[in-house]
């Protein structure tokens, strides 16, 4: 890296310095195909972005169009999750440097994160499609735009408690040698929260192909939207009964979803290894052959010397100069003052408005409605918890099974950590088929989804758990002949304790999200629903009723909430004090 | 004392006349002349000492504090010295020998009586002829009347120091000590700029402070260092902060890591280095901006031992041959060792609030012995100032407010250290110099104090002068099986007031003998800061079961007095129902 910039000084054209020798050349041709690639996805992408609104798009059930439907997914999530990444920095920074923002931010993030992502869809759908009328461009925005609902939440609250987790010492460096906001941002701030970002960032990208069929095609009042993608794939073949397509759909799904977890999350996580906040190594840190290959690149390095590094450098250089420029102790403006206050009053303006909106509009709920809102919240609390019993059930004994066999966990967890990532969704249509065939109804069968969605990420949590249980205390049950009935209640369930509440937090939140396409499925031509708050939401998102979607939005979220504070959270804090296994 | 007479006799001193200077000492009491004394700088003192007649030099001694009265004496000849002992009073030296430490009392014995000059003190001082070092230099950091409270969540202020003046001066190593918790941090944030007093301000060459002060270094306990950069980033970042052009900023932070013994180091991770090394880092981070002032915030507590002795030697041989680009060193820290060790001048902070209790100067050469009496000397004072409350050398504020907690917080120890601790003053003889159980006990000062506060508010041991000394209850205590000891440490408990007397008592009051946790940790609230109450509590628990005064049932959050406690009042009480 040296060598380039000297040589480049010394008055040889930059090019000179570029690693010539054809094998290394042909050592970086995948990463220059796979840049040439991503460019020309865009471009195809913008034209047709730009074209005229074709709202009844046919969705070509033909093997052949998967590729570029799956691209088209592909980059619809890649654009959301952008977006994501930017709102959730934008906010964690807010709520953690001002606590003013800090009282209203996190509750409000707290009852957005348990609103299900087809609550979102009329006023996102529809603000966007205002915005650009003519164009297809706004029906993708809105899509898009939708996606990051489901995805934002997370990561928000995840940057928010890193930049609450620095270590004093930390900010004192920064504050006592004077360093811009800037330069904190990029040594402190940044690098601190990479690991919770990066895992967080998983969370959320899974999520989104979970919703990625209700993202990609929905009817809204009496306009039926449809773009091309993975998702509308899957349910127009759901739709036509077309088993061959779905299974089509499906593999190339699970392909570009593991795909993508071997070229970005396994290379991302072995990389943020390095902002790991630990003063000695450890033993063992993720790897990724993906990573490596990257690192041995010439043509990366070279890149960025030439490009980010030093513009990197010339904005901490000119942040630098401003900061000295300074005069110290400066305080806000008056002027901006004023305007933070004219910011804060219209807000609160604008909420108190929405507020009495709602009420009067949930005011004027008929009577059937408000009984069917009642007993699916009813209907879907106990699905959601059944479902949660049942995946403990299963997954608690096998995955102590397989944890406690350092042997067979080696093999296992690999193949938990797929299975979980395959968005359930994808396996309902071929779910339902068989479920017709056997004659059961959708009742069961959104149990049977609501499981397949949560069962997988509780049985890694449990490996995981399994295999962090300390060796000296197996041997305590070893040498003292415990019984298996002692040897559960002494050591596994306990020790695996905190890894269950976390499954479980995460699983039950997902499940009530779950529920709004578990229980309402168009099939075949025909929409099979049951009794639930899902069902409530989706019906009345395709029916346009927006009273009912509002009304069963803020039954839902608050439930979400009120389970989350009263059972979970006390839990959680149970796992962190007498069940934490200190080392 | 005017600063018109310090100024007339330090003019005395420079320009030779002794005679002039004596006739101005002798027209003072011995007290007041040591005081005005005490206002020249220590060479100064010196020469002057030298030229006094024995007699009067005699009177002095008795009015100087003991450690500086020996350090004084021992920079003149064994003759010089024997002859102004003799002269002083049997009641005036009967009280220096007597608060002289073991060690410096028999060295002191044995100059005396065998003539030989066997350990020169200070440095043999120059005859004056050049003009002295102008010492009455400014300061560059000044506090005046600097306060730092804290507001409670239910609103209350706690004061954690009180308003106190303080000066760091340029050429000059200066330390601050005190117990855990007392201040000493805070009051490092203040002078630096990091945090705002709550009262009072900080000046920086007589202009206000408002903001970090630019030209301030930090050294820190826990190096504080960028694990995701490397070194030489870590080195440069504050460089960068200052927008120097790359170049510089390389040359400099080469510089500072070469300086340090870094060399070869630059490309490396904080993570892959040793404490000692991340320890280098942080100084070579510190020593590139080229601060005026270094301060160091315990640099050396979470080194082990041997680590910590090189570094500190390795800095006190940067600083001595000036290859240190700093004009002043503050330094805070919980070791005593290490400030006689470093320090020109040492300031001896008392907590509840922090005030300060002690601000001297140390005019031992470097490099240091530990083992010189001398040095044993100064040990021994910091040892009496921080162990003994009634003395209290700085005036009460008048701003002051009457809060002292009515509540007696306990010490935080365990029942098994002050066991322990008793356990060798009954090997020692049943008494001891506390440097020296710290010695043995491979105790800091932080950790001991706790232990013999705890020993001496049961009545198991007494501290005076910084010597502990076992009681009778101490002696039985020691000697006792496990069983008797808990008995024993239950008697003295509920004997002596404290919040366990309040807690029992409560506790027999009830007719179910209990209560909820809660309600103490509420009594506590009023008296005591958050984290404070919380260690109160864990004490509490810790001595209350252990004394088999009460049981703690953590689902209920509930104390319970202990059953065959409670079984036998409550069969009192069932007796005494018709």
């Amino acid at each position: 890296m040296t060598h380039t910039s000297q040589k480049s000084r010394t008055g040889l054209p930059a090019w000179s310095a570029l690693p010539s020798a054809i094998p290394s050349l042909l050592e970086d041709a995948p990463i220059i195909v796979a840049a040439l690639a991503i460019f020309y996805a865009f471009v195809a992408l913008a034209h047709y972005w730009l074209s005229p609104v074709n709202a009844h798009a046919e969705i070509s059930l033909a093997p052949s169009v998967l590729p570029r439907y799956a691209a088209y997914s592909v980059l619809r999530i890649a654009i959301s999750y952008a977006i994501s990444l930017l709102a959730a920095i934008l906010s964690g920074y807010a709520a953690a440097y001002n606590p003013r923002v800090e009282r209203f931010m996190i509750p409000i993030l707290d009852t957005l994160q348990s609103i299900p992502v087809l609550s979102f869809l009329p006023p996102v759908m529809l603000s966007m499609v205002a915005l650009f009328p003519t164009r297809q461009l706004g029906i993708e925005l809105g899509s898009i735009l939708l996606i990051s609902t489901g995805q934002v939440w997370n990561m928000a609250f995840s940057f928010y408690s890193s930049l609450k987790s620095i270590p004093r010492e930390m900010h004192e460096v920064a504050e006592v040698y004077r360093w811009s906001r800037w330069q904190k941002f990029t040594q402190v701030e940044m690098p601190y929260a990479t690991i919770g970002l990066v895992w967080n960032s998983m969370m959320s990208v899974a999520g989104a192909w979970f919703f990625l069929i209700a993202c990609e095609m929905f009817v809204l009042g009496d306009r039926d939207l449809r773009l091309p993608g993975l998702g509308s794939y899957l349910q127009t073949a759901a739709n036509a009964g077309n088993a061959r397509a779905i299974l089509w759909g499906l593999a190339v799904m699970i392909g570009v979803i593991v795909l993508i977890d071997q070229l970005v999350w396994r290379p991302a996580i072995a990389w943020a290894e390095k902002f790991k906040f630990e003063q000695v190594e450890a033993a063992e840190p993720p790897r990724s052959p993906v990573l490596n290959f990257l690192r041995r690149s010439r043509i990366l390095p070279f890149i960025a010397n030439h490009s980010t590094r030093p513009a990197e450098q010339r904005l901490t250089l000119h942040f630098a100069r401003k900061q000295a420029a300074r005069v110290s102790g400066g305080n806000a403006s008056p002027a901006r003052r004023w305007f933070g206050w004219i910011i804060l009053v219209a807000a609160l303006a604008g909420i108190v408005y929405a507020a009495v909106k709602m009420f009067a509009l949930l005011l004027s709920l008929t009577r059937p409605e408000l009984h069917a809102i009642v007993t699916g919240a009813a209907a879907t609390f106990l699905r959601v918890e059944l479902a949660l019993l049942l995946a403990g059930l299963w997954t608690i004994p096998v995955g102590l099974y397989v944890g406690l066999r350092p042997k067979l966990s080696a093999i296992a967890q690999p193949i938990a950590e797929i299975a979980a990532s395959v968005p359930a969704t994808a396996l309902f249509p071929i779910l339902l088929l068989m479920l017709i065939r056997l004659g059961g109804g959708l009742g069961i069968g959104s149990i049977t989804l609501l499981l397949l969605g949560t069962q997988w990420y509780i049985l890694f949590n449990v490996i995981a758990g399994a295999i962090a249980l300390p060796t000296d205390l197996k041997e305590v049950c070893d040498t003292f002949r415990f019984g298996s009935y002692e040897r559960w209640r002494d050591l596994l369930l306990p020790g695996i304790f905190p890894f269950l509440i976390t499954a479980f937090v995460t699983a039950s939140g997902g499940a009530w999200n779950a529920s709004i396409v578990a229980e309402y499925f168009h099939f075949k031509g025909q929409t099979f629903s049951t009794v639930g708050l899902g069902a409530v939401i989706s019906s009345a998102t395709d029916a346009g009723n927006f009273r009912v979607l509002v009304a069963a939005t803020v039954v839902m979220a608050a439930m979400v909430v009120t389970i989350n504070r009263l059972v979970w959270r006390r839990l959680y804090g149970l796992a962190s004090t007498r069940f934490k296994l200190e080392t | 004392m005017s600063p018109t007479a310090v100024e007339q006799i330090r003019d005395q001193i420079r320009t030779g006349r002794w005679q002039a200077a004596s006739d101005q000492l002798r027209s003072l009491t011995a007290h007041a002349a040591a005081d005005l004394l005490m206002l020249v700088p220590f060479d100064e003192q010196q020469s002057l000492f030298r030229k006094l007649p024995p007699d009067l030099a005699a009177s002095l001694v008795a009015g100087f504090p003991y450690f500086h009265a020996y350090v004084l004496l021992h920079s003149m000849s064994v003759e010089a010295m024997r002859a102004i002992v003799d002269r002083m009073g049997q009641a005036e030296l009967d009280h220096f020998l007597d608060a002289l430490p073991e060690e410096a009392w028999h060295h002191l014995m044995r100059e005396l009586g065998t003539g030989a000059r066997i350990e020169p003190g200070a440095a043999a001082v120059e005859e004056l002829g050049r003009p002295a070092p102008e010492r009455l230099v400014e300061p560059i950091i000044q506090a005046r009347q600097v306060e730092k409270s804290f507001r409670q969540p239910d609103g209350r202020q706690i004061q954690v120091i009180a308003p106190l003046d303080l000066s760091v001066e340029p050429d000059c190593v200066t330390a601050l000590l005190g117990p855990s918790g007392s201040g000493k941090s805070t009051l490092l944030r203040m002078l630096s700029g990091l945090t705002k007093p709550t009262s009072g301000a900080v000046f920086w060459h007589d202009v206000p402070l408002t903001d970090a002060n630019p030209s301030v270094a930090i050294v820190f306990q826990s190096f504080a260092l960028f694990p995701w950069l490397t070194v030489l980033d870590n080195v440069e970042a504050p460089l960068l902060a200052r927008a120097l052009p790359p170049f510089e900023r390389h040359r400099r932070a080469l510089r500072a890591l070469n300086s340090v013994g870094l060399k070869g180091f630059e490309s490396a991770y904080p993570k892959e280095l040793s404490g000692g090394m991340k320890q280098r880092v942080g100084f070579a981070r510190a020593l590139a901006v080229e601060p005026e002032v270094l301060f160091m915030d315990e640099p050396f507590s979470a080194l082990d031992v041997l680590t910590a002795e090189n570094l500190r030697g390795e800095l006190m041989e940067l600083w001595i041959a000036k290859k240190i680009p700093t004009r002043s060193i503050f330094i805070v820290t919980h070791n005593i060792e290490e400030a006689v060790l470093l320090a020109d001048r040492i300031i001896v902070l008392g907590s509840n609030p922090a005030r300060i209790r002690a601000d001297f100067r140390v005019p031992l050469p470097q490099p240091r012995d530990r083992k010189s009496a001398t040095f044993v000397l100064y040990v021994d004072y910091i040892y009496k100032v921080m162990t003994q409350p009634e003395l209290e050398l700085a005036p009460p504020s008048a701003r002051e407010r009457p809060a002292k907690p009515p509540i007696k917080p306990l010490p935080h120890t365990r029942p098994g250290g002050i066991a322990g601790l008793l356990e060798l003053l009954l090997d020692r003889g049943g008494k001891e110099d506390m440097y020296h159980v710290s010695d043995d006990l491979l105790l800091e000062v932080d950790d001991l104090l706790p232990i013999t506060d705890a020993a001496t508010l049961l009545g198991f041991a007494e501290t005076r002068e910084g010597d502990i000394t076992i009681t009778p209850q101490g002696r039985e205590f020691a000697q006792a099986d496990i069983q008797r000891r808990k008995e024993l440490f239950r008697e003295a408990l509920l004997s002596h007031p404290t919040f366990l007397q309040t807690i029992d008592s409560a506790l027999h009051r009830k007719s179910d003998h209990t209560m909820p946790l809660e309600f103490f940790r509420d009594l506590l609230d009023e008296h005591f800061s958050e984290h404070e109450v919380q260690q109160q509590i864990e004490t509490a628990l810790n001595w209350g079961r252990y004394a088999e005064i009460f049981t703690y049932d953590p689902e209920a959050d509930a104390l319970r007095l202990h059953s065959s406690e409670s079984q036998h009042s409550s069969s009192e009480a069932s007796a005494s129902a018709p």
